[in-house]
């Protein structure tokens, strides 16, 4: 039995993944996401298009608040002004995704630097409520966005969703599969490798003790500002895609509601966690789509089961968190990593 | 060690809710969807009108229903009058023979929620019609719609969607908002005149803070100005507001003395109430989702007075049908008939495409409906709307009205059908 990991060179040092059960699972993972498209149907590549891009704003949140430790309850609010500002580049411009997309995400970044100022003040639930203030203004000018000409909502043309003047074959849901997990795929490797390089680990020096990452030499101000500005790329690169995704964009989309359940993702798929935020974009998106499902499935045997569903649902929501808070504060990666740890020594485990 | 067992038994927990959500998988398509509302398993032989229990292959609609969300209060009533027009249908032979077969489900008015369901009663289910809801979700979804070649009856009648050109699949079955703020406003300028007054009147908005709310107020701002009324305030309510007082004053302020109230029953009786303590001496007009019985059961005596466009009046034999067949199965819809009526009216106008499909031998395929209910002529709603006319250039299929006002506690109509031209 293996008494240990020793690394003999720099190479297997830095990897990523530098056990062979990691690869292995890694590799069936890809298998998974490369062959799904195949045989789900459109309601499934629905829920997995819905799923990637909740994933890539949810890894985007858990760079500011898991790793950085600074709350921000204005993700809804980020992720529509790169919903909006792809829209009007495609919309009024005509601009075809493969610009609007990094440009959306480039401006959503900046406008989540100039709503992350007040972290250099506010700490704690101060920052909250700045940021919940955040969201209310960013909505209530897209609301009432005579102010940039937009009216109740936002189409985009379909022409606009080509990549490189290629235009997007199949049907809508099939092809956007493949550039919703592209960019997921992207943004994971960019996100893990942030954090082994020095704005990385400056993050991380300002949750475990900001006061000690100043006298390290950690620029408070300027490290926060550039995790809000790295977190609202992402929320960004999200709404960008929803809205050509969803080719209709319309404000209702990103409420409050919306930055409350990529908290709760975060929460129940685990903080500072890069897995962790896709596991709970999986969970919170799949939860509701399971008690439906269940219900349609249990309809026949239980006919009242249809009128409780919505009621069903909403306590399921409140069920989760608090049985995850209870039981597992760490979130599903820690359960996740029980799970492997148990089987590890299995069947020597005590 | 309890709570290594406690942990294992959790994972335990989860893994079979992933085996169930497999099974689940597999199975709907399969079955073609485990879930008929109520549909297909209408009680056989009910005396509900003496006909025979349909049998034969379901036809299959989708719906989707607000019952948690914003516009709850008038989306249950609503809902309900839906399900038990597709059981009466069931329980009377059903059309030509086949049964009805609804999938439907509640989506909070979110817009996510409305894209996962009709994908999912599309896709899986298999669905030929739907009927939707909300402004904002039947906006969202109108691209796929048209892809998927479904025709789509919805509870907004936002103007926008009544071009076939732009959304060819959905049909509007009541005067479009904007339509009804323009009849609201011709009856304000003849009962303006009536008073003795000279002068134009002032007229104001008090709206939902949505596209459903925002929907009407470019066009009646238009006809407004082109009848002499020089400036309109627009005041958005909040949702959720718990007291309007801030918004009724900006109102008082500017002297109006009419408001266009397009909202929802509980709000706009907020704002009576709230109109009332503030003694304002103003004729409040309610668009359709605010003149009904829910907002005199909720404003009380403070609705008295009020004016509303009511585009599915629960006078009529139509009606009579709808709310009698409520008493008989014990339906609790809250008192809300116009709701009720409304909802049993629209299902039925989507199901006599359906029907008149069928009745010709065509294949029932969303493009053979729409081109049914484009050329059928006028649809009878048995005197709750006027007869319904959709045509290939307009999916507008309501043009007229009647005005009504709260007397006694009752909406009592004060008007003869009225169109906006």
């Amino acid at each position: 039995m293996q008494s240990g990991t020793f690394h003999t060179n720099y190479a297997s040092d830095m990897a990523l993944r530098p056990y062979w059960p990691q690869r292995i699972r890694i590799v069936l993972v890809i298998v998974l996401v490369l062959a799904f498209p195949w045989f789900a149907d459109r309601y499934w590549l629905n829920l997995a298009n819905t799923i990637g891009i909740a994933a890539i704003a949810a890894i985007g949140l858990n760079i500011l608040v898991g790793y950085t430790g600074q709350i921000s309850i204005g993700h809804g609010g980020f992720l529509a002004v790169g919903a909006f500002s792809a829209g009007l580049l495609a919309a009024r411009l005509n601009m075809p995704m493969w610009i609007t997309v990094p440009v959306a995400s480039l401006f959503t970044a900046g406008v989540g630097a100039i709503f992350g100022l007040p972290s250099a003040r506010l700490k704690g639930l101060y920052l909250a409520i700045a940021t919940l203030a955040a969201q209310e203004i960013i909505i209530w000018v897209l609301n009432h966005g005579k102010l940039l000409g937009i009216g109740e909502s936002l189409a985009l043309s379909r022409e606009t969703t080509n990549i490189f003047g290629i235009p997007m074959i199949g049907n809508t849901d099939f092809s956007f599969y493949w550039v919703i997990m592209g960019s997921l795929v992207l943004t994971v490797i960019f996100v893990s490798n942030l954090f082994r390089t020095r704005a990385g680990r400056a993050f991380v020096a300002i949750r475990d003790q900001d006061i000690a990452a100043q006298v390290i030499g950690v620029d408070l101000f300027t490290y926060k500002l550039l995790a809000f500005a790295t977190s609202s790329f992402f929320a960004g690169l999200a709404g960008a895609l929803t809205a050509h995704y969803r080719g209709i964009i319309s404000w209702e989309r990103f409420t409050i509601d919306t930055s409350i359940l990529y908290l709760a993702m975060i929460i129940i798929g685990g903080l500072g966690s890069v897995s962790g935020a896709i596991y709970g974009a999986i969970f919170m998106t799949l939860l509701p789509a399971i008690l439906s499902n269940l219900a349609r499935a249990l309809s026949g045997t239980v006919p009242q089961i249809n009128s409780y569903l919505p009621f069903m649902q909403q306590g399921a929501f409140g069920l989760a968190i608090i049985l995850f808070l209870i039981f597992e504060p760490e979130g599903i990666v820690k359960m996740w990593r029980n799970v492997k740890d148990y089987f590890r020594l299995w069947p020597f485990s005590y | 060690m309890l709570k290594g067992q406690r942990r294992i038994a959790i994972i335990g927990l989860l893994m079979a809710l992933a085996l169930l959500l497999a099974a689940c998988g597999g199975q709907a398509p399969a079955t073609g969807g485990g879930a008929p509302a109520t549909g297909a398993t209408a009680p056989a032989g009910e005396p509900a009108g003496g006909g025979a229990a349909a049998s034969g292959e379901p036809i299959k609609i989708g719906a989707i229903f607000d019952l948690t969300g914003a516009t709850g209060d008038v989306g249950t009533p609503y809902s309900q009058g839906q399900i038990a027009y597709i059981e009466w249908r069931n329980a009377n032979g059903g059309v030509n023979g086949r049964p009805l077969q609804l999938f439907s489900q509640d989506y909070a008015y979110e817009v996510p929620k409305a894209e996962e369901l009709y994908t999912q009663f599309v896709t899986q289910d298999g669905v030929v019609a739907f009927s939707g809801w909300g402004t904002g979700d039947t906006e969202a979804l109108k691209g796929k719609i048209a892809e998927d070649k479904i025709p789509f009856i919805s509870a907004s009648y936002s103007a926008a969607l009544a071009n076939p050109a732009e959304t060819p699949y959905n049909f509007i079955v009541a005067p479009t908002y904007s339509d009804q703020l323009i009849i609201g406003m011709k009856w304000a300028l003849e009962d303006w005149k009536a008073k003795g007054n000279s002068d134009a009147p002032k007229f104001a908005y008090l709206v939902n803070d949505s596209p459903f709310g925002r929907s009407p107020l470019a066009d009646g701002t238009a006809f407004a100005q082109a009848n002499g009324v020089e400036t309109l305030l627009e005041v958005p309510s909040p949702r959720g507001a718990t007291d309007l007082t801030p918004q009724l004053t900006q109102i008082k302020d500017f002297g109006a003395n009419y408001v266009f109230l397009q909202n929802v029953s509980s709000p706009a009786a907020l704002a009576l109430k709230n109109a009332k303590s503030l003694g304002l001496d103003i004729q409040f007009v309610c668009l359709n989702w605010c003149a009904n019985e829910l907002l005199i059961k909720l404003a009380g005596a403070d609705a008295e007075g009020v004016v509303g466009t009511i585009p599915f009046s629960p006078a009529g034999d139509g009606a009579k049908v709808a709310l009698d067949y409520a008493k008989e199965k014990g339906i609790d819809y809250g008192g809300a008939d116009s709701t009720f009526v409304q909802g049993w009216t629209a299902m039925s106008i989507l199901v006599a495409g359906i029907e008149k499909t069928l009745a010709d031998g065509k294949e029932l395929t969303g493009e053979n409906i729409k081109a049914t209910l484009e050329t059928m002529g006028a649809i009878d709603t048995g005197g709750v709307t006027q007869p319904i006319v959709f045509s290939s250039t307009d999916h507008a299929g309501s043009k007229a009205l009647r005005i009504f006002r709260v007397e006694n506690g009752a909406w009592v109509p004060i008007t003869e059908f009225i169109t906006a031209e």
